[in-house]
């Protein structure tokens, strides 16, 4: 009996998992990589992040994966927009879970927004508006004044959760609004051209930066949010354009180029294209750098850049 | 309210003050010498009785200030005239007369407005309704041996809500030209714990792909024939069904259930009447999914449900099995306007059949197991965000006589306006055997949704 025990137990020691015996990291997933890169500023060494977008999707029409399912089957916890930015997929993919504790109104269901006065909250709710977002709009993570709201609110989910490391996210979150504010002054002068300037993106996911820098949201190249333009749509859209002297013209990377193209072109206004996401483009590494490429790459093309 | 009541008598009392001191320097002279300490003594006390009403006065304003939700400058008082100097509490100039930390200004603003907050959040009885979504589905079509029609196809509505925090349900019901139906009606846990789901009532049981689709859903006009001809149409079944999702790095998705019977449209099984054990279709489902790359998944599957006992079928047994194949590609940065969807089934039936007909000398009914395939394989481009273009084949065996067969293809094109709204174009050529027939079709569709409308993982 004592000559099978040696064996047996060898095999059981073999079969251990590598990080058994080990601190055990929080599973997060984020839904998006600026979720995943302010959690991890926030959570430090105490956190392993995946997100289910890359970063290059529209955040729309982000695939419904089963290996998502099994990523959120064993996640500690999710980490959202909120605002049902993420209708199109969580939803879905959180019921394909199984996993009850990340579930809608769960602890562990982390809801980023929180502390973010929502613009554009429709005033009626109706589907000749487009798909519209009865919440308001949900794409402030282009706000980075609402970056510090995220951050805050990941400090609150993560200490709800793991409240033996609550001084821990609070001292991270902390010292990370610290830089965040340091970097808005910075953008706020730098940019100071954008001021005043009239831009039109493909859909109006920009509306929160250009509350924070002063711009102009001039129209959208969908005819309503999530609807496809119609030729007499974009006829009239540069028609007005043209009379209004619009500056800008934004493709969020997501979105097709021949279009925003043609626009720019009858227009004469300068056409950028902008992630709406970290990596969204290969500068826009993390949070700050999204910000930093996104004001860099406006205020180069008001300028004539 | 007490604050206007306070600021009245405050007004009120100065007022008075005002007007003794000032009757004060007539009053005085006419005083006799020797009175004049008596009068000045009970001045004395009527200005200090002044000062003790304007104190409380002061400290009854505060605690009013203290219970009002915001404190707005307060309305001067009137000017006591020529009033004797009162001791007012010390304040440094510009404060405010009250300054409340944050977290109590915070606690009695909401205890102020909390009557408005509960008047405008009103509640209702139906707050709990369940969501509900309403789907049109209508077609116009043309065939070169049946004419042509205007078929209404379905009218559907959809509910679906949380029980409680154990559970949700869902109902789908149907109306078509042939009558009203309970399509789905089902109760499925949400919190069972090691992976499982347990779905209980009537829905359709997780057979293959596309048969688990409204017809409404499907990629286009028809179900394929060999989904309509092995299963009845959709997989509606009224039973019970477990899955359960493999706790490994690996999406494996495994699915065990037992029905009356299979299948919408499947007559040869009377949904009803109780039955045997023996009686009932048990399946089972394995699913899984491989990322092949970043833009490239594919979805595997196979299917199998067994009748032990078909009783319509001198209670022989029926196997169905079937392998389901989806390959997506989906370019993450154009996943709403490019890509492809490349989906097949291949379905196997094998039971038993009559075989020749009883006769005086053989009275006993023969069987014979037969063996009849069928597959579907679809192509769909996104070329656009509105445009869909597809093709789809079909061959399908007949079940008793496998020899004869029929075939079709099917180009299609589908145009969504919204996600809410979409027309579809289909042209389908129909050849069968034996003895030789074909058809030419031509459908357009046109189907709408309003209401509550959820991405759900079975339609992905």
């Amino acid at each position: 009996m004592r000559r099978m025990l040696l064996p047996v137990l060898a095999i059981l020691v073999a079969l251990l998992p590598a990080d058994v015996g080990a601190a055990k990291k929080i599973r997060v997933v984020s839904t998006i990589p600026d979720l995943a890169d302010l959690t991890r500023q926030v959570g430090g060494d105490l956190v392993d992040v995946t997100s289910l977008a890359t970063g290059v999707e529209d955040v729309h029409a982000v695939p419904m994966k089963p290996s998502y399912a099994v990523l959120l089957n064993r996640a500690d916890v999710v980490i959202l927009m909120g605002l049902e930015m993420e209708h199109a997929f969580l939803p879905a993919l959180l019921e394909a879970s199984r996993n009850p504790k990340i579930q809608r109104d769960q602890p562990a269901y982390i809801d980023c927004s929180v502390y973010v006065t929502p613009l554009e909250v429709p005033t009626r709710l109706d589907r000749s508006l487009g798909d519209i977002h009865p919440m308001g709009n949900p794409h402030f993570n282009l706000d980075p004044g609402n970056g510090k709201n995220i951050v805050r609110a990941i400090v609150d989910g993560l200490s709800r959760n793991y409240p033996e490391h609550a001084a821990t996210f609070k001292k991270n979150g902390d010292a990370y609004n610290a830089k965040l504010d340091e970097a808005i002054a910075r953008w706020q002068r730098e940019a100071a051209p954008l001021k005043g300037k009239k831009f039109v993106t493909y859909h109006p996911d920009l509306i929160y930066f250009a509350e924070r820098f002063g711009m102009v949201q001039f129209g959208t190249i969908e005819i309503r949010p999530g609807i496809d333009p119609t030729p007499a749509h974009v006829a009239d859209l540069i028609e007005r354009m043209r009379q209004n002297k619009v500056d800008v013209v934004v493709r969020e990377v997501h979105y097709p180029a021949g279009l925003a193209t043609t626009i720019a072109k009858a227009t004469g206004a300068k056409l950028v294209e902008l992630p709406a996401m970290v990596r969204g483009v290969p500068e826009a590494k993390d949070y700050i750098s999204l910000i930093d490429y996104n004001v860099r790459t406006l205020v180069n093309a008001v300028k004539g850049g | 309210m007490h604050r206007s009541a306070a600021t009245w008598i405050r007004r009120g009392i100065a007022s008075a003050l005002g007007v003794l001191v000032i009757a004060e320097p007539f009053t005085v002279p006419a005083q006799q010498p020797a009175g004049e300490a008596q009068l000045r003594q009970e001045l004395d006390a009527v200005k200090e009785q002044l000062r003790r009403v304007e104190q409380q006065m002061r400290q009854q304003e505060e605690l009013i200030r203290r219970l009002s939700p915001v404190a707005p400058p307060s309305a001067p008082a009137a000017p006591p005239v020529a009033a004797p100097p009162v001791a007012a509490p010390p304040r440094p100039a510009g404060a405010p007369a009250y300054t409340p930390d944050v977290e109590e200004l915070k606690r009695m603003v909401l205890q102020e407005i909390q009557p408005q907050l509960a008047a405008a959040n009103k509640t209702f009885p139906s707050q709990f309704n369940p969501a509900i979504g309403f789907i049109v589905d209508t077609v116009f079509s043309h065939s070169r041996k049946n004419k042509s029609n205007f078929e209404f196809r379905s009218a559907e509505i959809g509910f679906s809500g949380n029980i409680d925090p154990f559970a949700r349900a869902y109902g789908i019901i149907n109306g078509t030209p042939d009558g009203v139906d309970v399509e789905e009606a089902a109760i499925v846990t949400t919190s069972l714990p090691w992976g499982f789901t347990v779905k209980g009532g009537r829905f359709f049981a997780e057979f293959g792909r596309l048969s688990t689709f409204h017809d409404h859903d499907l990629p286009f006009v028809n179900r394929p024939l060999v989904l309509d001809r092995f299963i009845g149409g959709e997989s509606q079944a009224d039973g019970v069904e477990v899955n359960w999702l493999a706790p490994i790095n690996h999406y494996v998705s495994l699915t065990l259930g037992a029905y009356n019977k299979i299948g919408a449209d499947n007559d040869r099984v009377d949904n009803a009447v109780p039955r045997d054990l023996s009686e009932f279709t048990y399946l089972g489902r394995v699913h899984t999914f491989f990322n092949l790359t970043d833009s490239l998944g594919l979805d595997v599957g196979a299917s199998d449900a067994y009748t032990p006992e078909v009783r319509n079928q001198g209670l022989k047994e029926r196997n169905l099995f079937g392998v389901d194949l989806t390959l997506r590609y989906t370019p993450l940065s154009q996943a709403a306007y490019r890509g492809f969807i490349w989906g097949t089934e291949v379905l196997v039936n094998h039971e038993g059949r009559p075989g020749i007909t009883p006769t005086e000398d053989t009275p006993n009914q023969i069987f014979r197991f037969k063996d009849a395939w069928g597959l579907y394989s679809y192509l769909e481009a996104r070329l656009t965000r509105r445009f869909y273009p597809g093709l789809l084949f079909e061959y399908v065996q007949d079940f008793d006589r496998p020899a004869i067969y029929t075939r079709a293809i099917s180009p299609y094109l589908t145009i969504w306006a919204s996600e809410f709204q979409r027309l579809r174009l289909q042209y389908t050529h129909v050849e069968t055997t034996m003895p030789r027939r074909t058809d030419d079709q031509f459908f357009l569709q046109w189907t709408a949704i309003i209401g509550s409308h959820v991405h759900s993982f079975r339609d992905r």
